[in-house]
Parts: C-alpha cells; sequence; structure tokens
C-alpha cells in the first residue's frame, strides 16, 4: 500500500509542478520572441527604454517605499504602545488591522474615491492619499509582522530595564526594541513591498502612475514586452519571497498574500 | 514456555547500529522494564516488538508465533505512547472501542467492555470527555486502557509517565503495575528514570549503546551491579581504580589503604587494575559498627537531603558519598575533622570493566 | 473606612491615538461610508431600503452574484481538492525533503502572483497563439476549434486556480504537519488499516481545516478584480467587475444601488472570514 501512494504522491506532485511552471515558461518564451525568427532580449531592451516604463516602476518603488516608511512609523509605537500600556486597546486594533481582509480592494478603492472625491475632502488626487491607502492594505501583514516580532521579545523586561538604566521613551523604541524585532519587521516589509509592486485597482483608481497600470496598458498594444513585464513581474515577487524566507528564518509562519 | 522472545535481534539505520545482539525471553505475566539513557535503542526494541520497526537481523516470537515480519495492525500487541496519541477527535469512549471497533464486534459488547476498562482506570465519569477536556495523567489512563481493551497478549508502553509531573509519575506508575498485575498481562516498560523501572518490574534490562548491559531483578542490578555503566547508572555509586594485592584472598590496595572484597577476582593476578564501587548507604562512620574493612578519612563537606544525610569525605585521593538515615539524636562529625569509615567485605563491588 | 478609587483617566491613550485617527480616516471613515450610503436614497438622502432591494430585483445584478459565486465555487472546491492534496503529496508521501521546502517556498511566491501580470502569463501559454496551443497544434489538433477559449468562465477559472491552489497548499500544510505520526502508529497498533485510519481519524480531524480554508478560498477568489480585468477586459460580469464599472461611471443608473452592492460583496466577504475563524478555532481546539 505504501509503494502506491508514494506513485500518487509524485502523480500530484508533477502535475502542480507542470501547472505552475507552464505558464511561467510560456511567458518567458514568449518575451524571447520580440526579433523575427531569433530568441532575443529585444523586448526587454524596449522596455528598459520605454520613459514610460521608467516612469511607472521608479512610481511604484517610490509608492512602496513610503509605504514601507509610514507602515514602520505608525505601527511599530502602536504595536509597542498596547503590548506595553494599554492591553485593553488589544482587541480593537487586531479587530481594525484584520478588516482590509473582508473590504476586497476594488470595494476599499470605492469607497476612497467617493469619500474623498467631493471638496471639502478633495484630496482623491493626491499622493498622500495613495500611500496612506498603501498602507492600509498592507497593514494585516505589517502589523502582524511587528506583533510576532514583538511577541517574541519581552517587551516588558526589557523596557524596564532600559528605564531603570535612564532611557527614555525614543531611545527604548529605536535603539532597543527597533533593532530587536529588525527580523520580523523586514519579513513584513518585503511583502508590503511585493504586495505595492504588484497592486493593480489603487493605482488605477487613483490615477497615479504604477508598475501593474502600465503593464496593463501595454497588454493592449503591444505583444512582447507585456511578456517581458510579466517575467520580471515574478522574478521582482520572488526575489522578495526568497528574501523573506532567507532573512524571516524561524521568525514564525509565513505569511500568504491573496488573489488580486 | 517463555511468552515473549526477541532472538538476536538487531537494528541498523542507515551507518549507525542502534541496536545489537539483543536476546531476550519473557515470561508470561512479568512486567519487564528496558532501562537506559536516550538513544540506547530501548525505544526501537520496543517498536520491533510491536511492529513498527522491522529488525535487521533477528526473529521475534509471541506465543510460539513468529511475528517478526507481521505488519504492526495483525500482531496483537496493545502499545501505549509516550504522547498519548489519543484521538482528538473521538471522545475517550470512543477512542477505548476504537480497536474493537475495528475488529467488528458489536456495539452491545463494545459497550460493555468499554465500560469495564473505564472501572478500571477509575475514570467511570469521564466517557464522553474528549482528550482536550483531560488531564495528563487521565489521558494517559485513557490511553492505557485504549491499549488494554483489545485482550492483547503483550502490553508496550514506552516511557509512558515522562511528559507528567513527578507527583503523577509515582502514583500512576503504581495504578499501572497494579492493572498489570490484576490482569495477568505480560509486559514491557520502557523508561530512562532507575527509581520507576526498580520499583515496578519483575525484571530489568539495562541497555546502553544499543547492548545489553545487564538482565536482572531490581535487587540484583542495584547490588549487583556487573559492569561500570550499570553501577554508575542505577543510584548513585562511589567509584576507583585499585591494584590487586592478593587475587586468592581478594586483597586491594587503594592509596595505601588495604580493602578486602568478597568476590570478583578469580581472573586477575597481583598487580592488575581494577574498578571498584562502593554504594554510600554501605559506609558508615567507625562509631556506629564496625566491619572488615576499615579507612582513615577526613570530612569535607555535608547535605542534609531530608530523610538522608550525604557526607562527603577524603579516603587517600578519593572522594567518597556517605549515606546515612537522618537521625536527629545522632551526632555528626564537623567539617574537618579527621575519622574512619568502614563497610563490609560484600560492600566492594569488582566492576566488569 | 477605604474610599473606592475613582477610575483614572490614562494618558496612555494618547499613544495609540495615531493608530486610530489614521485607520479612522483612511479605512474605517470610507468603508463606513458604504454602509451609510447603502441605505440613503442617493438624490434625497433620506434612509431606505430600496437600494438593497434592488439589488434583488436587477437580473443584470443578480447575473453578476451568480457568476461571481459560481467561479467562487469552482475555484475555492478546485483548488481546496487539489492543493490538499499537492500538500498531502509533498508533507506526507514519503518525499524527499526538498520537495516540501520548495513547494512551500514556490507557493508563497505564487499566492501573491496575481492580478496582470497572472492574467498575461496564461495568456502567453493558452492564447491562440499561446504556447501549449502551439505544441497541441504539432499535434494537429487545436482546442480552439473545438470550443474552448481563454476568455471566457472556464479560462478564468482556470487562471484563477493558481493562486487558490498556493493559498490552499501555505494554510493545510501545518494542519497535515499537526497529524502526529502516533495517531497513525497508534491506530495501525489497534488493529487499523491505512484506509480505516483515514476514515475514522485523519479526515475528522482535518475537516475543520478543510473546511475553513475552503471558505477562505471562497472569499478570494469573490473579491478579486484585477485578474479579471485584466483577462477578459471586463467582459465577464463579476461583482468586483461591475463595481469597477461603477466608479468609473454610472452605470447602474443609481448611486445608492452601487453601494448597496459594495456593500453586499463586504457582508459575503465578512461571512467567509468569519466562518474560517470558527472552523479554525475548532480544530486548534482539538489539538491542543
Amino acid at each position: 500500500m505504501k509503494s502506491r501512494g508514494k506513485v500518487w504522491a509524485w502523480f500530484f506532485i508533477i502535475l502542480g509542478v507542470l501547472y505552475f511552471f507552464l505558464p511561467l515558461l510560456a511567458t518567458f518564451i514568449f518575451s524571447l520572441k520580440a526579433k523575427l525568427g531569433v530568441l532575443s532580449f529585444q523586448s526587454y531592451i524596449n522596455v528598459f527604454n520605454d520613459p514610460k516604463f521608467i516612469r511607472s516602476f521608479t512610481a511604484s518603488l517610490l509608492w512602496a517605499s513610503l509605504t514601507i516608511i509610514v507602515g514602520i512609523v505608525l505601527f511599530v509605537p502602536t504595536a509597542f504602545w498596547v503590548r506595553l500600556k494599554v492591553p485593553k486597546a488589544r482587541t480593537a486594533v487586531e479587530f481594525i488591522t484584520l478588516i482590509p481582509f473582508v473590504v476586497p480592494a476594488i470595494v476599499y478603492v470605492f469607497g476612497l474615491v467617493r469619500t474623498y472625491s467631493h471638496p471639502p475632502l478633495l484630496i482623491v488626487n493626491s499622493p498622500l492619499l495613495l500611500v496612506s491607502a498603501y498602507t492600509i492594505l498592507a497593514m494585516p501583514y505589517l502589523y502582524r509582522a511587528v506583533d510576532i516580532g514583538l511577541r517574541s521579545i519581552d517587551v516588558r523586561t526589557l523596557t524596564e530595564a532600559a528605564q531603570s538604566l535612564g532611557a527614555g521613551w525614543f531611545t527604548i523604541l529605536f535603539r532597543i526594541i527597533l533593532p530587536n524585532i529588525r527580523v520580523a519587521i523586514l519579513n513584513g516589509a518585503f511583502l508590503a513591498f511585493a504586495i505595492v509592486m504588484g497592486e493593480y485597482i489603487l493605482a488605477q483608481y487613483l490615477a497615479k502612475p504604477a508598475f501593474a497600470p502600465y503593464m496593463a496598458v501595454l497588454i493592449q498594444n503591444r505583444a512582447y514586452e507585456p511578456a517581458a513585464l510579466a517575467v520580471l513581474s515574478f522574478a521582482l515577487t520572488w526575489a522578495c519571497m526568497g528574501i523573506i524566507t532567507l532573512v524571516g528564518r524561524g521568525s514564525g509562519q509565513a505569511q500568504v498574500g491573496g488573489g488580486h | 514456555m517463555t511468552h515473549l522472545s526477541l532472538n538476536n535481534i538487531s537494528k541498523q539505520f542507515a551507518n549507525n547500529m542502534v541496536v545489537k545482539e539483543f536476546n531476550l525471553e519473557v515470561e508470561k505475566g512479568e512486567f519487564v522494564s528496558f532501562l537506559g539513557p536516550s538513544g540506547c535503542g530501548k525505544t526501537t526494541t520496543l517498536r520491533m516488538i510491536a511492529g513498527f520497526e522491522v529488525p535487521s537481523t533477528g526473529k521475534v516470537t509471541l506465543e510460539g508465533e513468529d511475528i517478526t515480519n507481521k505488519a504492526p495492525n495483525q500482531r496483537n500487541v496493545g502499545m501505549v505512547f509516550q504522547a498519548y496519541a489519543l484521538f482528538p477527535n473521538m471522545t475517550v469512549a470512543q477512542n477505548i472501542g476504537f480497536g474493537l471497533k475495528i475488529r467488528r464486534e458489536n456495539k452491545e459488547a463494545i459497550k460493555e467492555r468499554v465500560a469495564e476498562m473505564l472501572t478500571l482506570i477509575h475514570l467511570e465519569q469521564k466517557g464522553d470527555s474528549y482528550p482536550y477536556q483531560l488531564s495528563g495523567g487521565q489521558q494517559q489512563r485513557v490511553a492505557l486502557a485504549r491499549a488494554l481493551a483489545i485482550h492483547p497478549q503483550v502490553l508496550l508502553l514506552d516511557e509512558p509517565l515522562s511528559a507528567l509531573d513527578a507527583k503523577i509519575r509515582v502514583s500512576l506508575r503504581a495504578e499501572i503495575r497494579a492493572i498489570q498485575r490484576k490482569l495477568g498481562i505480560t509486559a514491557i516498560y520502557v523508561t530512562h528514570d532507575q527509581e520507576e523501572a526498580l520499583s515496578i518490574s519483575d525484571r530489568i534490562v539495562v541497555m546502553y549503546d544499543g547492548k545489553i548491559e545487564q538482565v536482572g531483578s531490581p535487587f540484583e542490578i542495584y547490588n549487583f551491579p556487573t559492569t561500570t555503566f550499570v553501577a554508575g547508572f542505577v543510584g548513585t555509586l562511589n567509584t576507583t581504580t585499585a591494584e590487586v594485592v592478593d587475587p586468592a584472598t581478594h586483597l586491594l590496595r587503594i592509596d595505601g589503604v588495604q580493602l578486602q572484597a568478597a568476590e570478583g577476582l578469580d581472573d586477575k593476578q597481583k598487580g592488575d587494575k581494577v574498578t571498584i564501587a562502593i554504594r554510600p548507604e554501605r559506609l558508615n562512620f567507625i562509631a556506629q559498627e564496625k566491619k572488615a574493612n576499615i579507612m582513615d578519612c577526613s570530612v569535607e563537606n555535608i547535605t542534609f537531603l531530608g530523610s538522608v544525610v550525604r557526607i562527603q569525605v577524603l579516603v587517600g585521593s578519593n572522594r567518597f558519598y556517605m549515606d546515612t538515615f537522618n537521625n536527629p539524636f545522632l551526632a555528626l562529625p564537623n567539617i574537618g575533622d579527621k575519622d574512619q569509615v568502614t563497610c563490609s567485605r560484600e560492600a566492594v563491588l569488582v566492576l566488569r570493566q | 473606612m477605604a474610599r473606592p478609587a475613582r477610575p483614572k483617566f490614562s494618558w496612555a491613550w494618547l499613544g495609540v491615538m495615531p493608530f486610530f485617527l489614521f485607520t479612522f480616516l483612511f479605512l474605517l471613515y470610507p468603508s463606513s461610508t458604504i454602509v451609510i450610503r447603502s441605505f440613503q436614497d442617493s438624490e434625497t438622502g433620506k434612509f431606505t431600503l430600496q437600494n438593497i432591494l434592488a439589488l434583488f430585483k436587477s437580473p443584470y445584478i443578480i447575473g453578476a452574484y451568480w457568476i461571481s459565486i459560481k467561479i467562487s465555487l469552482i475555484t475555492s472546491l478546485g483548488g481546496a481538492l487539489f492543493g490538499f492534496l499537492l500538500a498531502y503529496s509533498a508533507i506526507r508521501g514519503n518525499m524527499p525533503r526538498f520537495i516540501r521546502v520548495s513547494l512551500l517556498t514556490f507557493c508563497g511566491v505564487a499566492s501573491n502572483f496575481a492580478g496582470v501580470p497572472l492574467a498575461f502569463a496564461f495568456i502567453a501559454l493558452l492564447s491562440p497563439t499561446g504556447l501549449l496551443i502551439g505544441w497541441m497544434k504539432l499535434f494537429g489538433f487545436n482546442p480552439y476549434f473545438h470550443g474552448f477559449t481563454l476568455y471566457t468562465f472556464w479560462g478564468l477559472s482556470l487562471v484563477y486556480m493558481y493562486f487558490q491552489f498556493p493559498l490552499m497548499v501555505l494554510i493545510i500544510a501545518p494542519a497535515i504537519d499537526g497529524l502526529r505520526r502516533e495517531w497513525q502508529e497508534a491506530s495501525e497498533n489497534l488493529g487499523a488499516s491505512s484506509t480505516q485510519y483515514w476514515r475514522h481519524v485523519a479526515f475528522p480531524i482535518l475537516l475543520p481545516s478543510l473546511m475553513g480554508t475552503t471558505i477562505l478560498l471562497f472569499g478570494n477568489a469573490f473579491g478579486a478584480f484585477a485578474t479579471a480585468q485584466a483577462l477578459t477586459g471586463g467582459q465577464i460580469n463579476l461583482v468586483t467587475i461591475v463595481i469597477g464599472s461603477e466608479l468609473r461611471g454610472d452605470v447602474l443608473g443609481n448611486q445608492g444601488v452601487g453601494y448597496a452592492l459594495a456593500l453586499g460583496m463586504v457582508v459575503i466577504m465578512a461571512l467567509a472570514i468569519a466562518g474560517y475563524t470558527i472552523l479554525q478555532r475548532r480544530t486548534e481546539r482539538w489539538l491542543r
């Protein structure tokens, strides 16, 4: 019986491997066909030479970096404070961090646009809104990563030890707590990075330059360049996840993204 | 007739011989413990009896039948696991009745047997509870009942008490022994706790590095250990190297002091070095009782352990521990005093290396 | 006689104010707008249930919900089944260690690889000029001549599976790990065969996890937008696509109904998450 089971196991795994790799393979091969009759990286060259690509890619990089910064500045002190000083706020805070799971991105942007496209709150076209919205989108992952990091160190004792040695809150947060949860934060940051880089809905409907909407437009007009972009996009996601695995070994379970 | 016998059993994993030349005959109704440190092969041997490992060489025979290659679900042995392994999706009653359900007994018979088992383990009220609602000790009793419900020919227990608190361990091991006696079932019990093995076994198999070091009753193992390992593993021990002076009269010398042993020097010659051992409770100060061997000593340390007082003395360059029963009216020496300790000839054990 | 202590106002709550302020502005307030305006008449602003009722009266909207539910159901059940088989094979199938690690790493990546690039990857594979179609054509078989197209409901389902399987694998892997080896040994010891072990022990233990994750997968598919938009250009009328169109220009003719539509989505997602959480708690309780 055991050997028969093993045959089935291999069957499913091979099937899975095929299903996962064929689309990637197809995309990669397709991306090499820009020059007629020859396999070349022409489409990649075209992409890198396109000013619109540079603009949208760097824009996405900017959004992702700002999101991570805002997220860390907002969530680390909050998680620390909740754990240490206001444990009663814990349920409310955790509930809030889970709301983005329940509100799909399209519904969320619907609410955002409708709320913020009328004066006096006419900020619907400002980058402020986009970065804030991305921060909210990344919140379940970022906040949870920070929280897991805090859980693994004894926050109370460390703080009390620091206080007894004369440290103020700023010192405690940035020179003691932050360095000790570095790994967890990196974990969350890379996940947030991957999410924002690949995000389409918010950027599109809040009318800001970004990588994914650029790619969507390109699909309408070009054949091979979107393939190159898809390959790049996958490589980028893979790099982020790879770094997370390397950096975050042993720091809790993997966090999952979801469908978009 | 021997009930269970293991002939020349060995087990190899990759490049590692985990069990070597294991031979044992167990009588029906006997309670045998496999005692040893982690990695000595005791659990692997047990699992070979259960069928979860197949021996690399050798034969396992149960009631005359060769079961060496039988699948684990075809043998009629009951196993109690260290981590209880109760099925979390079933109630206590369902867990106990599982083996009978697989054997397609009818519902009435199962119900009766389950009730019988619940009474045996004193958990009559817990039949409809789930494992997560029970304490560790209770879960282990249920695991025991589950293994016994199928009327196994042999009961196998793999360190069943190591996950429990000390107090529960002591009461539960007595309970396990009582149940085993009552049912007259053959039992093999794996443990690394020598006190456990000593207190409940008919015989103990002391193992080390895959091999059997000694087999004997608790009394024999403790008082007449044959190897250094057994002597050191079971109880506390004073060991030192001695030189043979006269093998015929069993005369030895340690550090200029002459000692008389009772036996064990038959194959030795004058000048040979042997390892000797003396149990701490076999030594006493000369003021209490004078015995064959007398040694000068100085008192280094006195530790009060409750019912026992442990005194550390220096005999020549050897540090010995002495245990005496605590007696508030007995005068104990002071640290630094010079005194004499004494022990009988039989107390000096000559160890096979 | 001791005085009862006065409840102290703790200044500590100030420390969490930035968080509450931020999430209020950018999450709670916009979300509550949706809820409130669902119950408001779009012209008069008065309280009404008409918007909600309109959802059930419009065949267009009912059709959209039906398609969304259909695709979510199919991809959640299919994703759960295949994801489970994949996870179990890699973890319990006596595989070399690297298979398990590779699978989990890959699933971590793949579950994030959705939206526009994923749509394109499948276009590159299964469009009329796609790689796989090309291979099939070499054997003289063109699925497109037999009625297959990528840009339909079934094509989209196939694409959705790409992030559904991995999500299932990632979430169910710890549950499969939690199936302790001793349970199988104990059941074997008591006389059970492999099948009996599965039927009486392993499957009942995994069931809450399986059900819960399937529900989560349902929610995941239900809320997906970018993939469908990129693949079919908005031609398949999922609820999310309709909301997207509604954002661009009022296609429903009544703003209030748009809000109600969004509210309906949130309700369904909330039920899915709730169902998942309850079932996960049940599993954790058993396996304590």
